[in-house]
């Protein structure tokens, strides 16, 4: 077992924090999606780290990918982009397992490039943990799946090119047989991208309602096999809870760093505020979160490179690093103050943004519920 | 034991909640009775990989392939017969 990075992935590493300290962070002001900072990561390659070369990606391997994302999430200030990044790998990573070929030739160049900005829809407005008691439908008619109903919060949406949208083809059969994946174009007709939604976090990251009114799929547009969208949307979660903790645990350390110099060099009652136990107690407990947050995020990652199942390590590492990551948060305004607690500072943001990681991608509830199930309660 | 009992001891101990209930026969709809909802599968995933040592690949995860355990047994049965010729 070795836990050191390889040469190239420390390459990875601090190219991806140099980026994003000296490209991004200063074209990320305020709280709107900066669309020229997109376009950088887009020429970096940033969306294109695990996807071969002949699609235009960098072909480095998942485990490099999700270190990749973890530098990102560190060096990164806005952690709205960092997650509009990863939704767009995410979508990449279904149309390059469960895609055609003619499906990648067209998709993935784009994807990887930035020039197409991808969502994925499977969340309702009447199903969000019960993720798959979805209703919209889509049924085969006169040549092509007509796509009626509407998705909710979907990340990217708004700003969305193109979408993987999850609907019911077959109202018949158990979700695990009756939902299917289809790739749907901004252009199709009947399909409607509404405003963004204003948040508490993640400001800058658009999350919107979609709406499809007798939208038409051509079948070349189905993603996988019909009946198989349950099953890609499990996949899909494995990866999805491996990136996102990645970037996570990327602002944990660096909140993390961030306590630990404040507390070095922060003096009351004569003596640096570190060396009060009460505020040493919070950074020790932040560095002990990180280095656990490592082992499962990488065992993980690791295991997706092998090909093999992480459903359990995926939900663990989900559930760990992001209740971490909301911990680290309130304490860092604790521990910095009335400094913590003014916008200017960026540390108010860092805990905005962290509420919704808890969240997302299936509840830390939800989260309990699949570790339960998987070992068999 | 013959692949399907092996199966059926699994379905029976983690995901029917420890045998209360009468074991499902070879070919009882699992999915269509709800004996296998999408966590299920999951589980049932990483077991068949991790007891048979084989992988399950993208084009082999469709409900049919999971419908019962005859059908997955045959899927282990091929996975099984192309590691050997390999």
């Amino acid at each position: 077992m070795d836990f050191s990075f390889s040469e190239e992935q420390a390459v990875l590493r601090e190219t991806i924090i140099r980026f994003a300290l000296k490209e991004i962070n200063p074209l990320v002001e305020g709280d709107h999606f900066a669309r020229e900072a997109w376009a950088k990561c887009g020429e970096m390659q940033l969306m294109g780290l695990p996807f071969s070369e002949e699609h235009g990606g960098c072909g480095v391997d998942f485990l490099s990918t999700a270190l990749g994302i973890y530098a990102l999430g560190y060096a990164c200030r806005d952690a709205g982009l960092v997650h509009a990044v990863v939704t767009q790998i995410l979508c990449g990573l279904q149309i390059r397992q469960f895609g055609t070929e003619e499906q990648k030739k067209k998709y993935l160049p784009d994807l990887c490039s930035g020039r197409r900005i991808f969502a994925q829809a499977i969340t309702e407005a009447g199903s969000g943990s019960d993720a798959l008691a979805m209703r919209t439908q889509a049924r085969w008619e006169g040549g092509a799946f007509l796509l009626n109903g509407s998705k909710m919060f979907i990340s990217n949406g708004p700003l969305a090119d193109v979408v993987i949208v999850f609907a019911v083809t077959n109202p018949e059969a158990r979700t695990l047989g009756g939902i299917s994946c289809l790739i749907v174009e901004k252009e199709f007709p009947g399909f409607e991208r509404c405003r963004a939604m204003e948040k508490m976090g993640l400001k800058s990251l658009q999350n919107g309602e979609l709406v499809f009114e007798d939208t038409p799929v051509p079948a070349e547009n189905l993603l996988g096999r019909e009946g198989q969208g349950a099953i890609i949307f499990n996949e899909s979660m494995e990866w999805e809870r491996s990136l996102l903790p990645a970037s996570h645990l990327g602002t944990l350390e660096r909140i993390f760093e961030t306590c630990a110099r404040h507390a070095r060099e922060r003096n009351a009652f004569g003596q640096p505020i570190g060396k009060f136990q009460s505020v040493a107690h919070k950074i020790a407990e932040m560095k002990m979160n990180l280095e656990l947050g490592k082992l499962i995020l990488f065992k993980s990652a690791s295991m997706k490179e092998q090909k093999k199942r992480a459903p359990l390590e995926a939900s663990i590492g989900k559930l760990f690093i992001s209740e971490s990551l909301k911990k680290a948060c309130l304490d860092a305004v604790q521990i910095h103050g009335g400094y913590g607690y003014m916008c200017e500072y960026g540390i108010e943001r860092d805990l905005r943004d962290s509420i919704a990681s808890t969240i997302y991608s299936g509840t830390s509830e939800v989260q309990k519920n699949i570790i339960a199930r998987l070992i068999g309660l | 034991m013959a692949f399907r009992d092996v199966i059926r001891s699994f379905i029976v101990s983690d995901l029917m909640g420890g045998g209360a209930g009468e074991p499902p026969k070879d070919s009882d709809l699992l999915i269509e009775e709800g004996i296998i909802d999408s966590f299920g599968i999951m589980a049932l995933l990483g077991f068949l990989e991790e007891k048979f040592a084989i992988h399950i690949s993208g084009d082999e995860l469709l409900p049919e392939n999971f419908a019962s355990i005859e059908s997955i047994s045959s899927l282990v049965d091929r996975k099984t017969e192309l590691r050997t010729e390999a």
